[in-house]
């Protein structure tokens, strides 16, 4: 039976790793990026890229799907996009007789990846239609309900909010992604790599690794790992440190947060500690996974209050305060 | 084995060295704590030294106190988790073991907890807790033990007042001071050359100071201790200053012969061993003197033994045999007698240096004692200045008061003391009027301060006074016509104050006390003296 485990382990592992080469040929420098990314995948979670225009995020996206034998769609968010755009709408169509009828045509969200570009661009009304799909993996037009493929993995990109035309996104949208990957801009090193291939006849040709039931065998993978009812613990406490309420609030949380995570917070840290578990090769997750995750799985649902806001408070801030004052597990 | 149990064992294995680890480090911890307590007290004793009692019940509460935490420490015992949480840590398992032991504790079907507490045993087989916990010694020991070295060192200082705890010594309850100390010391040196008299007496007066160093009795208690040694030490005193006058008064009579003068003069350099070996020498030429010599000798043996001092009657009445044998001719007779003589004259020669160092040793006595009750009423004031604090204005008033009582007493002293100013009158506690009972006043009797009034007048006990009463007796005279009966008072007696005395420290040495003290009238003389002055008093005029 430990045998049977192991050499489980050994494949996720190895099939993680086949992803993420085949994405590292073309996206350069992004490692940890890319590694949460495919988390958020196996994890069967959202993931919402935040960085400047121009740093490769959609690239990456895409990339990632060509490397799966997955269905890929992209949706450009725009501000005049409507949310029929992406669920899809009913249309009146006549058959040989003459005869009208309405029949659904689906819109780009019937896919197992989703590529949601500049997704905070949109308007608050089209950026909630996700929101269905994303949680509970269907989607609602009129009448009816129609499920969406497994697995639907929704890969939003977005802009900071600082930048002009760009709408922020709904608190519940937010916490429906699994981790919020922040994209800082490549190294002089990794510039020169990416000039390197970019600039060249042929561009790197990537080759699709993982198929649907490869990833839906990994997900089964990822849930089988144990967690001890302390590391458990742990992950909560530090879910329960984001709330601004006592007994386990931390003093940067009182000060300068309104809400803070929900319990799919805990659950992206648990999750997220099973995946880094396995690639470590471990059968527990230990705390050390809990803190790696944190900062992706906890600083977009950690939402400032006033003060924080005036202050300009980094939540990433916010989150190593806690990790630092929450006692590991006993 | 089973994985559990393995994992189980590691862990047993470490949270014993953990506890050996943590019971160390808490130990020394603790023994630097606690020892600095003792160490601040050998340094306190230093300045203010402790006294046994004290000592002993600080160190038992401190012992009893460091047991306590010491089992208190030893009795803790880490919790499995709390060993898989350490080893887990040093080893950098990453919660491997930790979470092995919830789900030992937790047990769930499931294939992949079974996977990883297997890996867990494998990993916990691994560990070399020597390694990653070796046994440590804590820096805090090493402070410990450089406490534990001052400690032991602060003992052995070499400071005439430092008393080593280690070899359980301690303040005594009673300190003599260096000059008692050897006024003591002289005491029993003393007392030990004469001690073929007084065997036990130097004993005693260790055991009566051991006694006082152990607080078992106070310096009065001592004091009273030493008095009545004093008095043992008194009896059967021989009146050394008669006997000298005696033996200077029979070497007058002795030097009136030829023969004899070389043992006069001896005994008149009152070296009495000298003269004894001429008067052997003598003994033994007294077939080659002539019958003149003889003659001279036999009158001046004949008037040497006459009237014979207290302590010279056997020496008399050897002198007085020798002096008759000389008259009888009998040679043999005057020989023995004067070998014996001789004898005495040795015997003699020991008392008196018997006597000298027992004079000696009663006035170092007496010296002590003074000290001691000094010590015991500077204590008992030290004792009062609280309550005298307390009674502050009144005690005042009082002392104000006082001064110009003694103003008075000082006035009437002048009046009526006269020339006497400065001397002890014998009728000192006889006479109640004021002039009478302090002759010459506060200025000289030593008694009272010298008319100081104010706040700095210096302190001062209660003057004594005599409360011996003589008894009138009627005086028996020759009955005559115009005898007129009287009373008068009866003849002193000899028996010792029931006061104490004042404690003033004689500036005289003990040989010119000795020689103020010599009395010409022996107490066994003064009933005959006085019933001889009675009887040839002129009769009274009716």
């Amino acid at each position: 039976m430990s045998t049977a485990i192991d050499q489980q382990v050994l494949t996720f592992q190895e099939q993680f790793r086949r992803v993420k080469d085949e994405v590292s040929k073309v996206i350069v420098g992004y490692g940890e990026i890319i590694d949460g990314v495919i988390m958020s995948l196996l994890a069967s979670g959202h993931v919402l890229l935040e960085g400047v225009p121009g740093l490769g995020k959609t690239k990456l996206v895409s990339t990632l799907s060509d490397v799966m034998h997955l269905k890929f769609s992209r949706i450009q968010f725009t501000p005049d996009l409507m949310p029929a755009d992406i669920t899809g709408t009913n249309m009146i169509h006549e058959d040989a007789a003459g005869e009208k009828f309405l029949e659904f045509q689906p819109g780009p969200i019937f896919s197992n990846i989703l590529l949601a570009d500049e997704v905070n661009r949109a308007t608050p009304k089209t950026q909630s239609a996700l929101l269905e799909a994303m949680e509970e993996h269907s989607v609602t037009v009129g009448k009816n309900t129609h499920k969406l493929d497994a697995p639907f993995f929704v890969l939003a990109t977005q802009n900071p909010l600082e930048m002009e035309g760009t709408y922020p996104l709904p608190e519940a949208q937010l916490d429906r992604f699994f981790l919020k990957l922040k994209v800082e801009f490549p190294t002089v090193e990794s510039l020169h790599t990416i000039m390197n291939r970019t600039t060249k006849v042929q561009e790197p040709k990537v080759n699709r690794v993982l198929g649907q039931g490869e990833v839906l065998e990994m997900r089964k993978t990822v849930r089988a790992v144990p967690i001890a009812r302390p590391v458990q613990d742990y992950a909560i406490r530090i879910t329960l440190a984001t709330h601004p309420n006592p007994p386990y609030a931390h003093s940067l949380t009182m000060k300068y947060v309104r809400y803070g995570s929900s319990p799919r917070g805990s659950q992206a840290l648990v999750i997220g500690g099973k995946i880094r578990a396995l690639l470590n090769n471990r059968l527990h997750v230990s705390s050390e996974d809990i803190r790696a995750v944190a900062y992706g799985a906890l600083r977009h649902r950690i939402l400032l209050n006033f003060e924080g806001e005036a202050e300009r408070i980094d939540t990433d801030t916010i989150i190593k305060g806690i990790l630092e004052g929450t006692p590991g597990p006993s | 084995m089973s994985d559990k149990q393995i994992i189980i064992k590691s862990l047993e294995r470490v949270e014993r060295r953990i506890r050996t680890n943590r019971f160390l480090k808490e130990l020394a911890l603790g023994a630097t704590l606690f020892l600095a307590f003792p160490l601040a007290l050998k340094l306190w004793d230093l300045f203010d030294p402790l006294r046994a009692s004290t000592i002993a019940i600080i160190a038992g509460i401190w012992v009893l106190l460091f047991a306590a935490y010491v089992v208190s420490r030893g009795l803790r015992k880490a919790t499995l988790n709390q060993a898989a949480a350490s080893i887990d840590k040093v080893a950098a398992l990453k919660d491997e073991i930790k979470t092995a032991v919830w789900f030992i504790h937790n047990p769930r079907p499931s294939a992949w907890v079974d996977a990883q507490i297997r890996r867990a045993a494998t990993t916990a087989k691994q560990i070399d807790v020597d390694m990653f916990l070796p046994r440590q010694v804590p820096k805090t020991l090493y402070v410990a033990a450089i406490l534990v070295l001052l400690f032991v060192g602060l003992n052995f200082v070499p400071l005439p007042w430092n008393h080593n705890w280690l070899a359980l010594q301690a303040a005594p309850a009673f300190n003599l001071t260096a000059e008692e100390a050897a006024i003591l010391k002289q005491t029993e040196a003393l007392l030990r050359k004469a001690e073929k008299l007084k065997p036990e007496l130097a004993e005693k007066i260790e055991e009566i100071v051991k006694q006082l160093q152990e607080g078992k009795i106070d310096a009065g208690q001592a004091a009273q201790m030493l008095e009545a040694l004093q008095n043992q030490l008194d009896e059967g005193n021989l009146d050394a200053a008669s006997l000298r006058e005696g033996l200077e008064e029979m070497a007058k009579d002795l030097a009136q012969s030829d023969k004899l003068e070389s043992t006069a003069e001896a005994m008149k350099n009152k070296d009495l061993n000298l003269a004894a070996d001429e008067l052997r020498k003598l003994a033994e030429k007294l077939g080659l003197n002539s019958p003149d010599a003889n003659k001279q000798m036999q009158k001046s043996l004949q008037q040497a033994a006459e009237n014979p001092r207290l302590g010279l009657e056997e020496l008399a009445k050897l002198l007085k045999e020798a002096a008759e044998s000389l008259k009888d001719e009998d040679q043999e007779g005057a020989q023995q007698a004067l070998d014996e003589a001789a004898q005495e004259l040795d015997n003699l020669q020991d008392k008196m240096q018997t006597q000298d160092l027992k004079n000696l040793a009663a006035q170092q006595l007496q010296n002590l004692q003074q000290s001691l009750r000094q010590r015991q009423q500077a204590g008992a004031q030290q004792g009062r200045k609280g309550q005298q604090g307390q009674q502050g204005q009144s005690a005042k008033g009082q002392k104000g008061q006082r001064g110009q009582q003694q103003n008075s007493d000082e006035a009437n002293g002048q009046q009526a003391g006269g020339a006497g100013e400065g001397e002890p009158s014998d009728q000192l506690g006889q006479n109640d009027q004021p002039g009478g009972a302090l002759p010459g006043s506060s200025q000289g009797n030593g008694l009272m301060p010298s008319g100081n009034s104010g706040a700095d007048a210096p302190r001062e006990g209660a003057p004594t006074s005599l409360d011996v009463k003589l008894k009138q007796e009627k005086v028996k005279g020759v009955e005559d016509e115009g005898t007129k009966e009287e009373n008068i008072e009866e003849v002193s007696k000899q028996e010792r104050s029931r006061l104490d005395y004042r404690n003033v420290k004689s500036e005289l040495s003990p040989a010119q006390k000795d020689l103020l003290n010599q009395d010409r009238i022996p107490w066994e003389y003064r009933p005959l003296i006085k019933n001889y002055f009675q009887a040839i008093r002129p009769p009274a005029k009716k």
